[in-house]
């Protein structure tokens, strides 16, 4: 419970409606899209629902007054607790900054409010044939300040490059209360690149009220391939087929047998049934491009024993085709209670071996694992199937995402593609990094947040204090800025 | 040869910094020997000015001290190089050319321009963070980095990223040195995403006689669908530079792809841009490469003695403005000038020279043109007009930041002493 003068302060300063104390709204802040038994929730002591930019530095002014921890958040669809408030303080909760201030084509730029949700962006931009680029595939419900956060992927980065590609410039609002613009609509604005480091900051660095976003020209043909497979194994080959032929597809997705038929009893997006794997292809550009690589393709997917190659042409085929993909994980309710979704990266070539070690697993713990991923850019998404309610079920599946972790920094990837590692997978990061790499990191967020207010408890691992690395640096930062660490 | 900074007297020659001549230099050949020279200059306190290729030295505020220069040119290994991941891993002293070339055996490249190539490397590259127009079709330096090993100036070294083309394990400390001029940490190696190497290439080389026409041709096809990968006018000084015909205004066009689809694209980019023309040309695979390998010496930061170098931000909507009013400035008499508008990413590069009494004329150039754009780089000038002035324009927002992450990360002041932006 927050105590009544902090949300007397906030109430002042953001009038009653948009600051909730009672303990029956705090409950659906407890949470985000990471599965509760595993990323673990905790009740904000407060919450606040800010209108404007100067409404959020307030806040965050007060917080610094009292001590209190600050979390933001935005849709709250992640996936690694990010957005979870771990030790209570005030929840900062971006949804009612839904605002797209400024449409400029001819700079290609939006500036956008961070709570403005990610599909709302591109549907009206596409009236004048731009699009934002990012696509996670909550894209329906996550928020551009989210994707900011998260630095988040989608499966058209394959071509268009992840969130830190797309973001020409921020306003954001720092732990000291200072709020700030950084970069601009002309690329390498003079000094640090603050713009780049704060994009995938996860709100520990600072918090987003607006985004310079940059828009990207609509292609002017768009074919998407369907191809079948008889095993995962000529599917794999024919991912490793198609980058070593030096085409690079807008996006290449792979669903196994599993989400086929997830997805075609939810959607009936018109995948084969009978297919042991299907990989999803997008290619886009000009008119000739998009015609020589749709060719070019489907003859490499027909050399791997491609069943059935099928292209969409139309608007509508191509929206059926995304739609089974992009709901896939909400699918997954036909099949378990309940999935752990795993992120794990891994370089192109070791794609094979590593789904063949992911089957292994999941016959070692007796777990069905679904995979629907980003299989051009090596980016697993396995969807470990169990149910809460069920004895012991926790324990194992938390054993064999472990285990599947493990295996991919063995073969030389990373913990995480696009989801974050917030709450869920700070404790896998010694796994990748030095006790040097991390205090380097620690470094900037010092830099940054000197008194550790902002988004606490994230992705530096448990027990490793920013604070005791940097001690000296710390205590002699402190002298300089007047500050009293508390 | 190995030279510890202790042992002076056998150091092969001085190095020249903005007119300061640095006494010492160290050549070390493994990471471990950075971190000892700069363990102990950091004890000491030493200033230290690390350098790859020595190709953009002209980049920088004048340093207030150079006590020891930091040769990287022999850590030059690649270190990973999987063709079918499409990542590459290499030391900072590798040189973009030769790279290219390796890359090339595999069908693959690193599109990254620079002004020297053949001499620059990849760590001065990042460090400078000055790219060409090819970054509007397949990305620059920063779009490109995947991971990233840098040294403090206490010698502890660290990395961040990794060798997966997308990755959000821990922060990315790439962003923190991208720029930095090496301010903040001696980069050692970096991880990039390469590309395939586009099987065909052609330029599009379009003459105009009035500014106002090429400008309107090059917005017109930004904002097709047509997809050249680089999109820039040149004034006559720049089209010397890059080798075409001269005339009063060249538009270039590259376009990439399959032997097909680029002849297509080719013709469509020459029927989009005939409004106002005086004449096209298109070049061939060969003279594509050499076009612009002219056209990027216009992206210089070497150290100049009488003329200088700017780097502008200059959105596409107000690229007449600040052209016009450039031209205003730099018309002068015995001025030589060289122009590259980039219209792909919103960047205007200037090269001006004069003959007589150089320096206030200079100096007053730099004064009218910094505030024309969104932001302003003097690339390079002699010492002389550097003084008193910061190279890197105003003050930015969030300044007290960058001085908050210089002292987290460089306390005692040990790199690049007083070159970075507001003197750091």
């Amino acid at each position: 419970m927050a105590q009544p003068a902090v949300v007397a302060q906030l109430e002042a300063a953001l009038g009653r409606d948009s600051v909730l104390s009672n303990p029956s709204e705090l409950t659906v802040y407890e949470y985000d899209g990471s599965d509760e038994a595993l990323a673990g929730s905790h009740r904000p002591d407060v919450v606040v629902l800010p209108q404007t930019a100067q409404q959020v530095q307030q806040v965050v002014k007060i917080a610094r007054a009292m001590g209190m921890p600050v979390t933001a958040r935005g849709g709250g669809t992640g996936l690694a607790g990010g957005a979870i408030a771990v030790q209570g303080g005030i929840l900062v909760a971006l949804t009612k900054m839904d605002r797209i201030l400024e449409i400029n084509t001819r700079d290609r730029y939006a500036l956008v409010e961070p709570g403005l949700i990610n599909l709302d962006l591109s549907q009206t931009t596409s009236r004048d044939g731009y699009f934002f680029a990012p696509d996670p595939s909550s894209q329906r419900a996550c928020t551009i300040g989210g994707n900011v956060a998260n630095n988040s992927g989608g499966p058209h980065c394959l071509k268009y490059g992840v969130t830190v590609n797309h973001i020409l410039g921020l306003e954001v609002v720092l732990p000291d209360g200072e709020l700030l613009w950084v970069g601009g609509p002309s690329p390498d604005v003079p000094g640090v690149d603050l713009t780049g480091i704060l994009v995938g900051s996860e709100g520990t660095l600072g918090i987003v009220t607006k985004a310079m976003v940059r828009l990207t020209r609509s292609p002017e043909a768009t074919d998407v391939l369907l191809a079948a497979f008889p095993s995962i194994e000529a599917a794999s080959s024919a991912v490793s087929a198609i980058i070593a032929a030096g085409v690079l597809p807008t996006a290449l997705e792979m669903m196994d047998a599993l989400t086929i038929t997830a997805v075609e009893s939810a959607y009936h997006a018109g995948y084969p049934r009978d297919a042991a794997a299907v990989l999803l292809i997008e290619i886009d550009g000009l008119l000739e491009v998009v015609a020589e690589n749709t060719r070019l393709i489907s003859v490499i997917c027909e050399q791997q024993e491609a069943t059935e190659v099928r292209v969409a042409s139309t608007q509508e085929e191509r929206d059926l085709l995304w739609l089974g993909r992009k709901a896939a994980l909400g699918a997954m309710g036909r099949l378990a209670p309940n999935y752990y979704l795993q992120d794990t990266v891994v370089p192109r070539t070791k794609l094979p071996v590593t789904l063949q070690r992911v089957e292994e697993i999941s016959k070692d713990y007796k777990l069905p694992v679904a995979n629907v991923f980003h299989a051009g850019d090596g980016n697993l998404h396995p969807l470990i199937l169990f149910d809460r309610h069920k004895p012991g079920d926790i324990e194992r599946v938390l054993h064999a995402g472990t285990e599947m972790i493990h295996w991919c920094i063995e073969v030389g990837g990373a913990v995480s593609g696009e989801h974050g590692i917030g709450l869920e997978k700070k404790d896998f990061l010694p796994l990748v990094f030095t006790t040097e790499d991390l205090a380097a990191m620690a470094g900037l967020k010092l830099s940054f947040d000197p008194l550790q207010l902002f988004n606490p408890e994230k992705v530096f691992p448990s027990g490793f204090s920013c604070g005791e690395v940097s001690a000296l640096r710390q205590q002699a930062l402190a002298a300089r800025l007047g500050i009293d660490f508390v | 040869m190995t030279t510890a900074p202790s042992d002076a007297g056998s150091w092969p020659s001085n190095l020249m910094v903005d007119g300061l001549a640095v006494s010492k230099q160290a050549t070390p050949e493994s990471f471990d020997e950075v971190s000892e020279i700069l363990r102990g200059a950091n004890a000491r306190g030493d200033a230290v000015i690390p350098f790859g290729g020595g190709t953009q030295l002209g980049l920088g505020n004048i340093p207030s001290a150079g006590d020891i220069a930091l040769n990287l040119s022999k850590l030059d290994q690649v270190v990973i190089y999987e063709p079918d991941d499409l990542t590459i891993s290499v030391q900072a002293g590798c040189r973009i050319d030769d790279l290219n070339g390796l890359l090339a055996e595999h069908g693959q490249m690193l599109p990254f321009e620079v002004a020297r190539p053949q001499d620059a490397t990849i760590g001065g590259a990042y460090a400078t963070g000055i790219s060409g127009p090819r970054r509007f079709g397949h990305g620059s330096m920063r779009d490109l980095v995947i991971g990233i090993t840098a040294v403090s100036p206490s010698g502890e070294i660290a990395r961040a990223g990794g060798m997966v083309v997308k990755n959000v394990s821990g922060y990315d400390m790439m962003r923190l040195h991208y720029g930095a001029l090496g301010s903040m940490g001696v980069i050692l190696q970096l991880n990039f995403k390469v590309l395939p190497k586009p099987p065909a290439q052609r330029t599009v080389v379009v003459r105009f006689g009035e500014l106002s026409d090429a400008i309107e041709a090059a917005l017109g096809v930004r904002e097709s669908q047509l997809s050249p990968t680089a999109i820039v006018v040149l004034d006559e000084g720049g089209a010397r530079a890059a080798g075409v015909d001269v005339a009063p205004w060249t538009l270039l066009l590259r376009a990439e792809g399959p032997e097909d689809a680029a002849a297509q694209q080719t013709a469509r980019l020459r029927e989009a841009t005939r409004v106002g023309a005086l004449g096209s040309d298109v070049l061939g695979d060969a003279a594509t490469d050499a076009l612009w390998r002219g056209a990027n010496t216009l992206l210089s930061a070497a150290p100049e003695e009488s003329g200088i170098g700017i780097r502008l931000g200059m959105p596409a909507s107000q690229a007449s403005e600040i052209a016009e009013q450039l031209l205003a400035t730099t018309g002068g008499g015995s001025a030589t000038r060289r122009l590259s508008l980039d219209f792909g990413n919103g960047l205007l590069f200037a090269q001006v020279g004069v003959d007589t009494e150089p320096i206030d004329e200079l100096r007053t150039l730099w004064e009218r043109v910094r505030t024309l754009g969104s932001h302003a780089t003097l690339l390079t000038a002699p010492p002389d007009v550097k003084r008193d002035i910061d190279v890197f324009g105003a003050e930015p927002a969030g300044f007290g930041l960058m001085r908050a992450l210089k002292q987290q990360f460089d306390p005692s002041g040990t790199l690049n002493r007083g070159r970075f932006i507001g003197r750091l």
